[in-house]
Protein backbone atom coordinates (compact mmCIF):
# COMPACT_ATOMS: atom_id res chain seq x y z
CA UNK A 1 0.00 0.00 0.00
CA UNK A 2 1.36 3.40 -0.95
CA UNK A 3 1.77 6.05 1.69
CA UNK A 4 -0.14 9.30 1.25
CA UNK A 5 2.16 12.02 -0.07
CA UNK A 6 3.51 14.30 2.63
CA UNK A 7 1.66 17.57 3.25
CA UNK A 8 3.87 20.60 2.79
CA UNK A 9 2.71 24.01 4.05
CA UNK A 10 3.29 26.70 1.40
CA UNK A 11 1.84 30.01 2.51
CA UNK A 12 -0.97 31.60 4.48
CA UNK A 13 -3.90 33.77 3.51
CA UNK A 14 -7.46 34.41 4.63
CA UNK A 15 -10.73 32.91 3.49
CA UNK A 16 -14.34 32.56 4.62
CA UNK A 17 -16.35 29.85 6.34
CA UNK A 18 -18.59 28.31 3.66
CA UNK A 19 -21.46 28.08 6.14
CA UNK A 20 -21.41 31.28 8.22
CA UNK A 21 -19.19 33.43 5.93
CA UNK A 22 -16.98 34.37 8.90
CA UNK A 23 -13.47 35.45 7.91
CA UNK A 24 -10.91 32.72 8.70
CA UNK A 25 -7.18 32.21 8.55
CA UNK A 26 -6.34 29.82 5.74
CA UNK A 27 -3.31 27.90 4.56
CA UNK A 28 -2.15 26.84 1.13
CA UNK A 29 -0.61 23.41 1.40
CA UNK A 30 0.77 21.01 -1.14
CA UNK A 31 0.22 17.26 -1.25
CA UNK A 32 1.59 15.47 -4.27
CA UNK A 33 0.85 17.59 -7.33
CA UNK A 34 -2.15 19.28 -5.70
CA UNK A 35 -2.29 22.49 -3.70
CA UNK A 36 -5.19 22.84 -1.28
CA UNK A 37 -6.72 25.81 0.49
CA UNK A 38 -7.38 24.70 4.03
CA UNK A 39 -9.40 26.60 6.64
CA UNK A 40 -11.11 25.82 9.88
CA UNK A 41 -14.18 27.45 11.40
CA UNK A 42 -14.58 26.81 15.15
CA UNK A 43 -18.27 26.22 14.60
CA UNK A 44 -18.47 24.57 11.18
CA UNK A 45 -15.29 22.58 10.89
CA UNK A 46 -12.47 22.23 8.37
CA UNK A 47 -12.71 22.69 4.61
CA UNK A 48 -9.98 21.53 2.23
CA UNK A 49 -10.36 22.46 -1.45
CA UNK A 50 -8.01 21.81 -4.34
CA UNK A 51 -6.87 25.07 -5.95
CA UNK A 52 -3.95 23.97 -8.15
CA UNK A 53 -3.44 20.58 -9.74
CA UNK A 54 -1.11 19.42 -12.44
CA UNK A 55 2.33 19.75 -13.90
CA UNK A 56 3.03 23.47 -13.40
CA UNK A 57 4.75 24.06 -10.06
CA UNK A 58 2.57 26.34 -7.95
CA UNK A 59 5.56 28.41 -6.87
CA UNK A 60 6.55 29.12 -10.47
CA UNK A 61 3.26 30.81 -11.26
CA UNK A 62 3.47 33.61 -8.71
CA UNK A 63 3.68 37.11 -10.15
CA UNK A 64 3.72 39.46 -7.20
CA UNK A 65 2.98 43.15 -7.61
CA UNK A 66 2.86 46.21 -5.43
CA UNK A 67 -0.78 46.90 -4.62
CA UNK A 68 -2.27 50.14 -5.85
CA UNK A 69 -5.32 51.49 -4.04
CA UNK A 70 -8.43 52.95 -5.71
CA UNK A 71 -8.08 56.51 -6.93
CA UNK A 72 -11.36 57.21 -5.17
CA UNK A 73 -12.52 54.68 -2.58
CA UNK A 74 -16.31 54.58 -2.41
CA UNK A 75 -16.56 52.80 0.97
CA UNK A 76 -14.68 52.88 4.26
CA UNK A 77 -12.91 50.06 6.03
CA UNK A 78 -15.23 48.97 8.83
CA UNK A 79 -15.62 45.19 8.95
CA UNK A 80 -12.61 44.38 6.77
CA UNK A 81 -12.24 42.39 3.56
CA UNK A 82 -14.52 41.19 1.96
CA UNK A 83 -17.36 42.89 3.82
CA UNK A 84 -16.66 46.53 2.94
CA UNK A 85 -16.39 46.17 -0.83
CA UNK A 86 -17.19 49.19 -2.77
CA UNK A 87 -14.11 49.54 -3.42
CA UNK A 88 -12.60 50.20 0.01
CA UNK A 89 -9.24 51.91 0.51
CA UNK A 90 -7.63 48.52 1.26
CA UNK A 91 -8.26 47.16 -2.22
CA UNK A 92 -5.05 46.50 -4.15
CA UNK A 93 -5.99 46.86 -7.80
CA UNK A 94 -7.86 49.30 -10.00
CA UNK A 95 -10.73 48.42 -12.28
CA UNK A 96 -9.65 46.86 -15.55
CA UNK A 97 -13.18 45.83 -16.49
CA UNK A 98 -16.33 47.18 -14.89
CA UNK A 99 -19.34 44.95 -15.24
CA UNK A 100 -22.77 46.56 -15.46
CA UNK A 101 -25.76 44.27 -14.93
CA UNK A 102 -28.34 46.08 -16.99
CA UNK A 103 -31.15 43.55 -16.53
CA UNK A 104 -32.00 40.55 -14.40
CA UNK A 105 -34.16 39.06 -17.14
CA UNK A 106 -32.95 36.20 -19.28
CA UNK A 107 -34.30 34.16 -22.19
CA UNK A 108 -32.59 30.99 -20.95
CA UNK A 109 -32.99 29.09 -17.70
CA UNK A 110 -29.53 27.60 -17.45
CA UNK A 111 -28.79 25.01 -14.81
CA UNK A 112 -25.44 26.89 -14.56
CA UNK A 113 -25.69 30.64 -13.94
CA UNK A 114 -23.46 32.73 -11.70
CA UNK A 115 -25.68 35.75 -12.09
CA UNK A 116 -28.77 34.11 -10.65
CA UNK A 117 -30.59 35.53 -13.65
CA UNK A 118 -34.21 35.11 -14.61
CA UNK A 119 -35.58 37.12 -11.72
CA UNK A 120 -38.03 39.79 -12.64
CA UNK A 121 -36.84 42.94 -10.87
CA UNK A 122 -37.42 46.07 -12.90
CA UNK A 123 -34.52 46.95 -15.18
CA UNK A 124 -32.38 49.90 -14.10
CA UNK A 125 -33.25 53.07 -15.98
CA UNK A 126 -30.97 54.69 -18.51
CA UNK A 127 -30.40 57.49 -15.98
CA UNK A 128 -29.35 54.96 -13.34
CA UNK A 129 -26.96 53.27 -15.75
CA UNK A 130 -25.55 56.70 -16.62
CA UNK A 131 -24.92 57.18 -12.90
CA UNK A 132 -23.07 53.84 -12.80
CA UNK A 133 -20.82 54.88 -15.67
CA UNK A 134 -20.06 58.09 -13.78
CA UNK A 135 -19.19 56.17 -10.62
CA UNK A 136 -16.82 53.90 -12.52
CA UNK A 137 -15.14 56.88 -14.13
CA UNK A 138 -14.78 58.64 -10.77
CA UNK A 139 -13.47 55.59 -8.94
CA UNK A 140 -11.27 54.06 -11.61
CA UNK A 141 -10.93 56.33 -14.63
CA UNK A 142 -11.29 55.06 -18.17
CA UNK A 143 -11.44 51.27 -18.28
CA UNK A 144 -13.14 48.51 -20.21
CA UNK A 145 -16.87 47.99 -19.74
CA UNK A 146 -18.79 44.77 -19.95
CA UNK A 147 -22.58 44.95 -20.21
CA UNK A 148 -24.00 41.90 -18.52
CA UNK A 149 -27.13 40.66 -16.81
CA UNK A 150 -29.29 38.61 -16.99
CA UNK A 151 -29.26 38.66 -20.73
CA UNK A 152 -28.52 42.25 -21.79
CA UNK A 153 -30.02 41.86 -25.27
CA UNK A 154 -33.42 41.56 -23.56
CA UNK A 155 -33.33 45.36 -23.29
CA UNK A 156 -34.74 47.15 -26.31
CA UNK A 157 -32.63 50.23 -25.45
CA UNK A 158 -29.34 48.32 -25.42
CA UNK A 159 -27.93 50.46 -28.25
CA UNK A 160 -28.61 53.60 -26.23
CA UNK A 161 -26.87 52.08 -23.22
CA UNK A 162 -23.81 51.36 -25.37
CA UNK A 163 -23.86 54.85 -26.86
CA UNK A 164 -24.19 56.41 -23.41
CA UNK A 165 -21.07 54.58 -22.27
CA UNK A 166 -19.14 55.71 -25.32
CA UNK A 167 -20.28 59.29 -24.81
CA UNK A 168 -19.08 59.13 -21.23
CA UNK A 169 -15.58 58.24 -22.33
CA UNK A 170 -15.41 54.43 -22.30
CA UNK A 171 -13.79 53.32 -25.55
CA UNK A 172 -14.12 49.56 -25.20
CA UNK A 173 -17.59 48.23 -24.47
CA UNK A 174 -18.25 44.52 -24.59
CA UNK A 175 -21.53 42.63 -24.50
CA UNK A 176 -21.77 39.48 -22.39
CA UNK A 177 -24.48 37.46 -24.10
CA UNK A 178 -25.86 34.03 -24.89
CA UNK A 179 -26.26 35.25 -28.48
CA UNK A 180 -29.82 34.03 -28.99
CA UNK A 181 -31.24 37.42 -29.94
CA UNK A 182 -28.22 38.25 -32.08
CA UNK A 183 -29.12 35.12 -34.04
CA UNK A 184 -32.83 35.82 -34.08
CA UNK A 185 -32.78 39.52 -35.03
CA UNK A 186 -30.70 40.09 -38.16
CA UNK A 187 -30.33 43.84 -37.56
CA UNK A 188 -29.29 43.72 -33.92
CA UNK A 189 -25.54 43.15 -34.34
CA UNK A 190 -25.31 46.00 -36.85
CA UNK A 191 -27.31 48.34 -34.60
CA UNK A 192 -25.04 47.61 -31.68
CA UNK A 193 -21.93 48.10 -33.81
CA UNK A 194 -23.33 51.44 -34.94
CA UNK A 195 -23.96 52.39 -31.33
CA UNK A 196 -20.29 51.82 -30.56
CA UNK A 197 -20.09 48.25 -29.28
CA UNK A 198 -16.63 46.75 -29.78
CA UNK A 199 -16.94 43.13 -28.82
CA UNK A 200 -19.28 40.26 -28.03
CA UNK A 201 -18.38 37.96 -25.15
CA UNK A 202 -20.32 34.97 -26.38
CA UNK A 203 -21.32 32.15 -24.07
CA UNK A 204 -20.10 29.13 -26.06
CA UNK A 205 -19.83 25.86 -24.18
CA UNK A 206 -19.07 23.39 -26.90
CA UNK A 207 -19.91 21.73 -30.15
CA UNK A 208 -21.97 18.79 -28.98
CA UNK A 209 -25.70 18.75 -28.32
CA UNK A 210 -25.07 16.92 -25.05
CA UNK A 211 -22.96 19.79 -23.70
CA UNK A 212 -25.64 22.35 -24.53
CA UNK A 213 -28.37 20.22 -22.99
CA UNK A 214 -26.37 19.68 -19.82
CA UNK A 215 -25.33 23.30 -19.29
CA UNK A 216 -28.10 25.31 -20.94
CA UNK A 217 -31.06 22.94 -21.12
CA UNK A 218 -31.36 23.36 -24.91
CA UNK A 219 -29.34 22.52 -27.99
CA UNK A 220 -28.09 25.97 -28.96
CA UNK A 221 -25.51 25.02 -31.57
CA UNK A 222 -27.34 26.53 -34.55
CA UNK A 223 -28.13 29.73 -32.60
CA UNK A 224 -24.49 30.19 -31.62
CA UNK A 225 -23.23 29.83 -35.15
CA UNK A 226 -25.90 32.13 -36.45
CA UNK A 227 -24.95 34.75 -33.82
CA UNK A 228 -21.31 34.54 -34.90
CA UNK A 229 -22.29 34.96 -38.56
CA UNK A 230 -24.34 38.05 -37.70
CA UNK A 231 -21.27 39.48 -36.00
CA UNK A 232 -19.14 38.70 -39.05
CA UNK A 233 -21.61 40.64 -41.20
CA UNK A 234 -21.81 43.53 -38.76
CA UNK A 235 -18.06 43.83 -38.14
CA UNK A 236 -18.34 43.01 -34.45
CA UNK A 237 -15.56 41.11 -32.69
CA UNK A 238 -16.42 37.91 -30.83
CA UNK A 239 -14.73 36.11 -27.96
CA UNK A 240 -15.92 32.55 -27.35
CA UNK A 241 -16.51 31.92 -23.65
CA UNK A 242 -16.92 28.29 -22.60
CA UNK A 243 -17.85 27.40 -19.06
CA UNK A 244 -15.78 24.28 -18.46
CA UNK A 245 -17.35 21.53 -16.38
CA UNK A 246 -15.46 18.30 -15.63
CA UNK A 247 -17.08 15.36 -17.31
CA UNK A 248 -19.25 17.53 -19.56
CA UNK A 249 -17.20 19.54 -22.04
CA UNK A 250 -13.55 19.25 -21.03
CA UNK A 251 -13.01 16.98 -24.04
CA UNK A 252 -14.13 19.75 -26.42
CA UNK A 253 -11.46 22.35 -25.63
CA UNK A 254 -9.38 21.70 -28.74
CA UNK A 255 -12.47 21.55 -30.94
CA UNK A 256 -13.72 24.88 -29.59
CA UNK A 257 -10.35 26.51 -30.35
CA UNK A 258 -10.38 25.03 -33.85
CA UNK A 259 -13.93 26.23 -34.40
CA UNK A 260 -13.00 29.75 -33.26
CA UNK A 261 -10.02 29.83 -35.61
CA UNK A 262 -12.39 29.06 -38.46
CA UNK A 263 -14.11 32.39 -37.77
CA UNK A 264 -10.96 34.49 -37.33
CA UNK A 265 -10.54 37.42 -37.43
CA UNK A 266 -14.12 37.97 -36.19
CA UNK A 267 -13.47 35.49 -33.40
CA UNK A 268 -10.59 37.07 -31.50
CA UNK A 269 -9.95 34.29 -29.03
CA UNK A 270 -11.36 31.79 -26.58
CA UNK A 271 -11.72 32.66 -22.92
CA UNK A 272 -12.33 29.60 -20.73
CA UNK A 273 -14.12 29.81 -17.42
CA UNK A 274 -13.77 26.68 -15.25
CA UNK A 275 -16.97 26.23 -13.29
CA UNK A 276 -17.26 27.70 -9.83
CA UNK A 277 -20.01 26.94 -7.40
CA UNK A 278 -22.35 29.76 -6.48
CA UNK A 279 -25.81 29.10 -5.10
CA UNK A 280 -27.05 26.30 -2.91
CA UNK A 281 -24.59 23.43 -2.29
CA UNK A 282 -25.21 21.99 1.19
CA UNK A 283 -22.27 19.60 0.64
CA UNK A 284 -19.00 21.00 -0.74
CA UNK A 285 -18.45 20.16 -4.43
CA UNK A 286 -15.96 17.30 -4.78
CA UNK A 287 -12.46 18.10 -5.97
CA UNK A 288 -13.26 16.00 -9.04
CA UNK A 289 -15.95 18.54 -9.91
CA UNK A 290 -13.33 21.28 -10.12
CA UNK A 291 -10.90 22.20 -12.81
CA UNK A 292 -7.87 24.27 -11.85
CA UNK A 293 -5.89 26.49 -14.22
CA UNK A 294 -2.95 24.11 -14.79
CA UNK A 295 -5.40 21.37 -15.65
CA UNK A 296 -7.02 23.61 -18.27
CA UNK A 297 -3.56 24.34 -19.69
CA UNK A 298 -2.74 20.65 -19.87
CA UNK A 299 -6.02 19.97 -21.66
CA UNK A 300 -5.33 22.74 -24.19
CA UNK A 301 -1.91 21.25 -24.89
CA UNK A 302 -3.27 17.72 -25.17
CA UNK A 303 -6.08 18.73 -27.53
CA UNK A 304 -4.18 20.99 -29.93
CA UNK A 305 -1.79 18.37 -31.32
CA UNK A 306 1.24 20.04 -29.80
CA UNK A 307 0.66 23.40 -31.51
CA UNK A 308 -0.13 25.11 -28.23
CA UNK A 309 1.98 24.26 -25.22
CA UNK A 310 1.80 25.04 -21.54
CA UNK A 311 4.91 27.22 -21.76
CA UNK A 312 3.18 29.55 -24.21
CA UNK A 313 1.07 30.92 -21.37
CA UNK A 314 1.74 33.36 -18.57
CA UNK A 315 0.07 34.53 -15.39
CA UNK A 316 -1.62 37.93 -15.53
CA UNK A 317 -0.01 41.30 -14.94
CA UNK A 318 -3.29 42.82 -13.79
CA UNK A 319 -5.29 40.50 -11.55
CA UNK A 320 -3.78 38.10 -9.01
CA UNK A 321 -1.59 35.43 -10.62
CA UNK A 322 -3.81 32.60 -9.37
CA UNK A 323 -6.86 34.04 -11.13
CA UNK A 324 -6.03 33.59 -14.79
CA UNK A 325 -3.69 32.69 -17.62
CA UNK A 326 -3.33 34.02 -21.13
CA UNK A 327 -1.39 33.37 -24.29
CA UNK A 328 -1.31 35.36 -27.49
CA UNK A 329 -0.81 33.68 -30.85
CA UNK A 330 -0.38 34.46 -34.50
CA UNK A 331 -2.46 32.43 -36.94
CA UNK A 332 -0.08 31.39 -39.70
CA UNK A 333 -0.90 30.95 -43.40
CA UNK A 334 -2.06 27.36 -42.77
CA UNK A 335 -4.42 28.38 -39.98
CA UNK A 336 -2.14 27.07 -37.25
CA UNK A 337 -1.33 28.87 -34.03
CA UNK A 338 2.21 30.10 -33.38
CA UNK A 339 3.07 31.78 -30.07
CA UNK A 340 3.53 35.51 -30.32
CA UNK A 341 6.40 36.98 -28.39
CA UNK A 342 7.14 35.01 -25.27
CA UNK A 343 5.81 35.00 -21.76
CA UNK A 344 8.06 36.57 -19.11
CA UNK A 345 10.78 34.04 -18.41
CA UNK A 346 9.14 32.95 -15.84
CA UNK A 347 7.50 34.55 -13.24
CA UNK A 348 8.89 33.83 -9.86
CA UNK A 349 11.71 31.87 -8.36
CA UNK A 350 10.07 32.07 -4.98
CA UNK A 351 12.72 34.58 -3.89
CA UNK A 352 11.62 38.01 -2.76
CA UNK A 353 12.12 40.51 -5.57
CA UNK A 354 13.79 43.81 -4.82
CA UNK A 355 11.63 45.75 -7.22
CA UNK A 356 8.07 44.59 -7.81
CA UNK A 357 6.01 45.89 -10.72
CA UNK A 358 3.09 47.98 -9.61
CA UNK A 359 -0.45 46.69 -9.88
CA UNK A 360 -1.33 49.92 -11.69
CA UNK A 361 1.25 49.28 -14.41
CA UNK A 362 -0.20 45.77 -14.95
CA UNK A 363 -3.69 47.18 -15.07
CA UNK A 364 -2.75 49.74 -17.72
CA UNK A 365 -1.20 47.03 -19.88
CA UNK A 366 -4.17 44.78 -19.47
CA UNK A 367 -6.75 47.44 -20.33
CA UNK A 368 -4.87 48.22 -23.55
CA UNK A 369 -4.21 44.59 -24.46
CA UNK A 370 -7.80 43.49 -23.87
CA UNK A 371 -9.26 46.39 -25.82
CA UNK A 372 -6.91 45.71 -28.72
CA UNK A 373 -7.11 41.93 -28.83
CA UNK A 374 -10.82 41.59 -28.20
CA UNK A 375 -11.82 44.19 -30.80
CA UNK A 376 -11.84 43.78 -34.54
CA UNK A 377 -8.65 44.97 -36.19
CA UNK A 378 -8.52 48.46 -37.61
CA UNK A 379 -8.84 48.76 -41.35
CA UNK A 380 -5.57 48.66 -43.23
CA UNK A 381 -3.92 52.07 -43.17
CA UNK A 382 -4.29 53.79 -46.51
CA UNK A 383 -1.28 55.17 -48.30
CA UNK A 384 -1.46 58.94 -48.09
CA UNK A 385 -0.36 59.41 -51.70
CA UNK A 386 -3.16 57.82 -53.71
CA UNK A 387 -5.68 56.39 -51.28
CA UNK A 388 -4.75 52.79 -52.13
CA UNK A 389 -4.15 50.34 -49.28
CA UNK A 390 -0.51 50.31 -48.27
CA UNK A 391 1.40 47.31 -49.61
CA UNK A 392 3.68 45.70 -47.01
CA UNK A 393 7.20 46.72 -47.93
CA UNK A 394 9.47 45.21 -45.35
CA UNK A 395 9.56 42.65 -42.60
CA UNK A 396 8.10 45.03 -40.05
CA UNK A 397 5.22 45.91 -42.39
CA UNK A 398 4.65 42.28 -43.22
CA UNK A 399 4.50 41.31 -39.55
CA UNK A 400 2.27 44.24 -38.64
CA UNK A 401 -0.15 43.50 -41.46
CA UNK A 402 -0.48 39.84 -40.43
CA UNK A 403 -0.64 40.52 -36.71
CA UNK A 404 -3.25 43.21 -37.16
CA UNK A 405 -5.75 40.71 -38.48
CA UNK A 406 -4.49 37.34 -37.33
CA UNK A 407 -3.73 37.39 -33.64
CA UNK A 408 -5.71 35.00 -31.49
CA UNK A 409 -5.80 34.85 -27.71
CA UNK A 410 -6.36 31.87 -25.46
CA UNK A 411 -7.10 32.66 -21.85
CA UNK A 412 -8.95 31.49 -18.78
CA UNK A 413 -10.21 32.97 -15.58
CA UNK A 414 -10.81 30.94 -12.46
CA UNK A 415 -13.61 32.47 -10.43
CA UNK A 416 -13.68 31.86 -6.71
CA UNK A 417 -16.54 30.40 -4.71
CA UNK A 418 -17.08 30.13 -1.00
CA UNK A 419 -14.89 27.02 -0.70
CA UNK A 420 -11.81 28.27 -2.48
CA UNK A 421 -12.03 32.01 -1.91
CA UNK A 422 -8.66 33.52 -1.08
CA UNK A 423 -8.84 37.08 0.20
CA UNK A 424 -5.35 37.86 -1.10
CA UNK A 425 -6.64 37.09 -4.58
CA UNK A 426 -9.79 39.07 -3.94
CA UNK A 427 -7.84 42.20 -2.95
CA UNK A 428 -5.98 41.97 -6.24
CA UNK A 429 -9.17 41.69 -8.30
CA UNK A 430 -9.64 44.03 -11.28
CA UNK A 431 -13.06 42.86 -12.51
CA UNK A 432 -15.60 44.86 -10.60
CA UNK A 433 -19.38 44.61 -10.70
CA UNK A 434 -21.24 47.88 -10.23
CA UNK A 435 -23.91 47.20 -7.61
CA UNK A 436 -27.36 48.81 -7.95
CA UNK A 437 -26.22 51.42 -5.42
CA UNK A 438 -23.17 52.24 -7.52
CA UNK A 439 -20.52 50.42 -5.51
CA UNK A 440 -17.71 48.58 -7.26
CA UNK A 441 -17.53 45.05 -5.91
CA UNK A 442 -14.94 42.46 -7.01
CA UNK A 443 -16.71 39.94 -9.24
CA UNK A 444 -16.18 36.91 -7.02
CA UNK A 445 -17.24 38.73 -3.87
CA UNK A 446 -20.34 40.00 -5.63
CA UNK A 447 -21.44 36.55 -6.71
CA UNK A 448 -20.28 34.64 -3.65
CA UNK A 449 -22.87 32.71 -1.67
CA UNK A 450 -22.70 30.51 1.41
CA UNK A 451 -23.24 26.79 0.98
CA UNK A 452 -26.97 27.38 1.47
CA UNK A 453 -27.09 30.12 -1.12
CA UNK A 454 -26.91 33.14 1.21
CA UNK A 455 -25.23 35.96 -0.74
CA UNK A 456 -22.32 37.95 0.61
CA UNK A 457 -23.07 41.05 -1.46
CA UNK A 458 -25.63 40.49 -4.22
CA UNK A 459 -28.97 41.73 -2.91
CA UNK A 460 -27.84 41.27 0.70
CA UNK A 461 -25.57 44.30 0.69
CA UNK A 462 -26.23 45.69 -2.73
CA UNK A 463 -28.85 48.23 -1.76
CA UNK B 1 12.11 36.93 -44.70
CA UNK B 2 12.84 39.76 -47.09
CA UNK B 3 14.74 42.92 -46.52
CA UNK B 4 13.86 46.50 -47.08
CA UNK B 5 16.04 49.49 -46.78
CA UNK B 6 15.63 52.05 -44.06
CA UNK B 7 19.10 53.24 -44.98
CA UNK B 8 19.28 56.90 -45.86
CA UNK B 9 22.09 59.35 -46.16
CA UNK B 10 22.90 60.70 -42.75
CA UNK B 11 25.23 63.23 -41.24
CA UNK B 12 25.84 60.89 -38.31
CA UNK B 13 29.25 59.26 -38.07
CA UNK B 14 30.48 56.53 -35.76
CA UNK B 15 32.18 58.42 -32.92
CA UNK B 16 34.34 55.43 -31.91
CA UNK B 17 35.68 54.62 -35.37
CA UNK B 18 35.31 58.08 -36.93
CA UNK B 19 33.81 56.50 -40.04
CA UNK B 20 30.77 57.48 -42.09
CA UNK B 21 27.85 55.04 -41.87
CA UNK B 22 27.00 52.75 -44.76
CA UNK B 23 23.87 50.79 -45.67
CA UNK B 24 23.97 47.15 -44.55
CA UNK B 25 21.56 44.31 -43.93
CA UNK B 26 20.73 43.90 -40.25
CA UNK B 27 18.84 41.21 -38.35
CA UNK B 28 16.58 42.82 -35.78
CA UNK B 29 15.37 40.29 -33.24
CA UNK B 30 12.90 40.78 -30.45
CA UNK B 31 11.15 38.17 -28.32
CA UNK B 32 11.82 35.26 -30.68
CA UNK B 33 10.90 37.13 -33.87
CA UNK B 34 13.50 38.12 -36.45
CA UNK B 35 13.19 40.94 -38.97
CA UNK B 36 15.69 41.51 -41.79
CA UNK B 37 16.02 45.15 -42.71
CA UNK B 38 18.63 47.47 -44.17
CA UNK B 39 19.93 50.21 -41.91
CA UNK B 40 22.89 52.55 -41.71
CA UNK B 41 25.80 50.76 -40.02
CA UNK B 42 29.36 51.63 -39.05
CA UNK B 43 31.66 49.56 -41.32
CA UNK B 44 34.26 49.47 -38.56
CA UNK B 45 32.43 48.24 -35.45
CA UNK B 46 29.00 47.31 -36.81
CA UNK B 47 27.19 49.86 -34.68
CA UNK B 48 23.68 50.39 -36.10
CA UNK B 49 21.80 53.65 -36.39
CA UNK B 50 18.06 53.27 -35.92
CA UNK B 51 16.34 56.42 -37.17
CA UNK B 52 14.02 57.99 -34.65
CA UNK B 53 11.04 57.74 -37.00
CA UNK B 54 11.54 53.96 -37.26
CA UNK B 55 12.07 53.50 -33.52
CA UNK B 56 8.96 55.42 -32.59
CA UNK B 57 6.92 54.17 -35.54
CA UNK B 58 6.94 50.64 -36.90
CA UNK B 59 9.40 49.23 -34.39
CA UNK B 60 7.27 50.45 -31.51
CA UNK B 61 4.15 48.97 -33.11
CA UNK B 62 5.93 45.62 -33.52
CA UNK B 63 7.19 45.70 -29.93
CA UNK B 64 3.73 46.36 -28.61
CA UNK B 65 2.28 43.43 -30.51
CA UNK B 66 5.01 41.09 -29.34
CA UNK B 67 5.04 42.17 -25.74
CA UNK B 68 3.07 40.23 -23.25
CA UNK B 69 0.48 42.05 -21.21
Amino acid sequence: MEAEPRIQPLSSTESLCPVCLRRLQAAREQQGDTVYLVKRCGEHGTTRTSIWRGPIPFSSWLRPKNPSSPRQALTEIRDGCPFDCGLCPGHGQHTCTALLEITGRCNLRCPVCFADAGESDADPSLAQIGGWYDRVMAASGPCNIQLSGGEPTMRPDLGRIVRLGRDKGFDFIQLNTNGLLLAERPQLAGELRQAGLASVFLQFDGLSAATHLALRGRDLRADKESAIRRCVEAGLAVVLVPTLVPGINTGEIGAIIEYGLGFAPTVRGVHFQPISYFGRYPQPPADADRLTLPEVLSLIEAQTAGAVRVEHFAPPACEHALCSFHGNFLIDGQGRLAPLGQPPACCSTGEAQACLPSALEGREKSVRYTARQWSLPMAEPACACNGEPAVPKDDFDRFLARARTHTFSLSAMAFQDVWNIDLERLRGCCIHVVSPAGRLVPFCAYNLTSNLGRPLHRRARAA
Amino acid sequence: MTSFSFAETTAWQCAGCDLPLQPAEVKVSYLNSVFNVELMVCPGCGFVLVPESLATGKMLAVEQLLEDK
